[in-house]
């Protein structure tokens, strides 16, 4: 007769216990506190030529259409008034066309703003909640159900993009460009870039146009600047642009080659890292016990 | 049905020869543009040359088609409808330009080669060097039309698709015969050199273009739309050195020596042959380039007011002389030359040789005609 021992129904137990932590264990790491921050080899990312921009604005309209913003007619986009004034991407529109003087060449520059997706992205480094994401396409994008609205990525973008919801005061969004990842994730291009009647922005994997840019400030010297902004500013970043004048003029501002949040984390990380912040607390409180101990005997003395 | 497929045949024969030929002007290896060994007409396996070294032939506007209807990335949904492109009146325009490689920057030998032959049609590409099909067509039109059009929105070309009846077709379908309206060229323009006793240079415009025989483009060459067209001068004065002001006019013109013929102390009479020279071109040489005449490079002195001049070979039974709005009867028609036209210069005849000064010269030795 074969009966179960003690012993052997302990060990089943024990590996059906085991299994069973095993597996909730794992679940808990995909949705894990710290922010996804992926950078693959085959990230996607745009080239901006700003010498072949037009300004038709077609690319606001689009976006405006593909995120479900009120977008009105197509016909008043082609009124030029708009350039009077410099713009910047906000909670009505996600990506803005400003125009420059240009007086090397006399004809104006005209220069799409949005998010430039960077690889080491400020944003989503100063999220306390993991609200923002690095995104294996190379998007970055920002996670509704999770934002708290403390607005902590506004002040850490380099490029000042994230935009806030001010004029709600139920529920107000954090608003930037998301390199239309819904869009992208069926297959489709997006908004922006498939409506470009000139293919001002080229879209494509980063590492490509990075060689593409290059070999047209080559070919080309006389019309570009030997500078892509954006291949190694702040770490690198998805979005770059070319063109042939000062990125100074063109209200870029000027950032090393460093990562943003490479500073910030460095110190902070170095702080939390190997238990320090606890057995430095307890070493201090130890340290003010024994001091006070000693005091203590003396006084006994 | 034989003959037909017979005459074909040397047709497309003497094609190939034709493009061979002009192939073998090209000093270039094959596989400089060829990536395969035998490229044949239908499959040429072109390889994608860089811009910088392109090989261009020219084209006569005529040779290419009239107007093309730009429809091949036409899709479901688009906003505006497809352009019809009027490529003959734009061919022609590109004479005072750049010529066909204007637009057809790669231009093989044998025949033109479309854009979408290079250009993808898909956005989402491998190679993403060149830009796709609707960019390069954008590009190519707004390229020069962003320069010097006021109305450059999407609908100076396209008819919106949201639009109907009259607009759209007005707006899209361009007359046939729609062509660069006729230049309004000035008469006469005088410079200035401002320095030196002669400053004056009269320089009569319709001279050059009625009487001396001179087309746009000889002088008009490589010009952009925008030299006249520009909404702003944008092309800043240059400027230019001694040999780059007198450029245009050296071209014909020996300029290095002899200031004097063209610099004046004031500003001077237009040309006139008769006048200047004895010899009136009107009648029968109006429509000779001067170099048919003036030979010699940079000079338009030295031929005397004679036929001999150039019609050396006018003898009796060699000329024609209804060429001469007179057709000689039978009996003059066998007289040497030299017999009535005694002085040689061929313009007056002289009668008194033969015929008493009463009936002739009233009567005519011939029938006049027009």
């Amino acid at each position: 007769m074969a009966t179960q021992g003690r012993r052997d129904f302990l060990k089943s137990l024990s590996a059906i216990g085991i299994s069973t932590i095993g597996v909730a264990g794992i679940t808990p790491s995909i949705t894990k506190a710290s922010p996804e921050n992926i950078l693959s080899k085959d990230r996607m990312g745009v080239l901006v030529d700003t010498t072949v921009c037009i300004g038709c604005r077609k690319c606001e309209w689009a976006c405006k259409n593909a995120h479900d913003m009120p977008s009105g007619s197509i016909d008043d986009y082609e009124n030029e008034s708009v350039f009077d004034n410099k713009r910047r991407p906000d909670y009505s529109a996600l990506t803005v066309v400003n125009k420059y003087q240009n007086d090397k060449t006399g004809s104006p520059i005209n220069v799409k703003v949005q998010c430039m997706h960077c690889d080491q992205p400020a944003c989503v480094s100063a999220c306390i909640v993991g609200a923002f994401s690095k995104k294996e396409n190379g998007s970055v994008v920002w996670d509704e159900s999770k934002c708290i609205g403390c607005r902590y990525c506004m002040v850490a973008c380099p490029f000042q993009i994230p935009s806030f919801d001010y004029h709600k005061a139920l529920e107000p969004e954090i608003r930037k460009c998301d390199f239309c990842f819904d869009r992208t994730a069926e297959g489709k291009l997006p908004a922006c870039i498939e409506i470009c009647p000139v293919e001002a922005i080229t879209y494509g994997r980063r590492e490509d146009l990075v060689q593409v840019a290059q070999e047209k400030i080559k070919n080309y010297p006389e019309r570009y600047n030997n500078h892509i902004l954006g291949e190694t500013e702040v770490g690198g970043t998805s979005w770059m642009y070319m063109a042939g004048v000062d990125f100074k003029n063109l209200d870029f501002p000027t950032l090393g080659d460093k990562s943003a949040p490479g500073v910030s984390e460095s110190i902070q990380h170095g702080i939390f890292s190997y238990f320090v912040p606890p057995v430095a607390l307890y070493a201090l409180l130890g340290g003010v016990m024994w001091i006070s101990k000693n005091r203590d005997k003396k006084e006994e003395n | 049905m034989k003959k037909i497929l017979f005459y074909l045949s040397i047709i497309l024969f003497s094609t190939a020869l034709y493009s061979q030929q002009k192939h073998s002007d090209i000093k270039v290896d094959c596989s400089f543009c060829h990536s395969c060994e035998n490229p044949t007409k239908n499959e040429p396996c072109i390889k994608d040359c860089p811009r910088h070294t392109m090989i261009t032939v020219h084209h006569s506007p005529s040779e290419g088609p009239l107007e093309i209807k730009i429809d091949i990335l036409k899709k479901e949904k688009d906003l505006y409808s497809p352009v019809i492109f009027s490529h003959r009146a734009h061919s022609e325009m590109s004479q005072m330009g750049g010529g066909c490689s204007m637009c057809h920057h790669y231009n093989p030998p044998g025949r033109v080669v479309a854009c979408k032959e290079c250009h993808d049609v898909n956005r989402q590409r491998a190679d993403l060097r060149k830009p796709d099909l609707n960019g390069a067509y954008h590009r190519q039109c707004i390229d020069c039309h962003k320069l010097w059009s006021d109305d450059k929105g999407c609908t100076y070309c396209h008819a919106k698709n949201s639009d109907s009846g009259k607009n759209k077709i007005t707006k899209t379908v361009p007359k046939k015969d729609r062509i660069h309206p006729e230049v309004i060229a000035p008469n006469k323009v005088v410079y200035n050199a401002k320095s030196g006793k002669n400053k004056f240079v009269t320089f009569y415009h319709n001279d050059h273009t009625n009487l001396f025989s001179l087309e746009c483009k000889d002088c008009h060459k490589d010009e952009s739309c925008v030299k006249c067209h520009a909404k702003e001068k944008i092309i800043k004065k240059q400027n230019k050195t001694l040999n780059q002001k007198h450029q245009l006019c050296s071209s014909c013109h020996d300029t290095a020596k002899n200031c004097n013929n063209c610099h004046m102390e004031k500003v001077t009479e237009g040309f006139n042959h008769k006048i200047k020279t004895g010899f009136d071109i009107s009648k029968f040489h109006a429509a000779l380039k001067c170099r048919d005449c003036h030979k010699k490079p940079k000079s338009f002195t030295g031929l005397k007011g004679t036929c001999s001049n150039c019609h050396q070979e006018f003898k009796a039974g060699t000329f024609d002389h209804r060429k001469a709005k007179l057709v000689l009867d039978e009996i003059h028609a066998e007289i040497d030359c030299s017999d009535c036209h005694t002085n040689a210069n061929y313009q007056k005849p002289t009668c008194e040789n033969c015929h008493d000064d009463k009936s002739f010269p009233a009567n005519l030795p011939g029938k006049k005609i027009k």
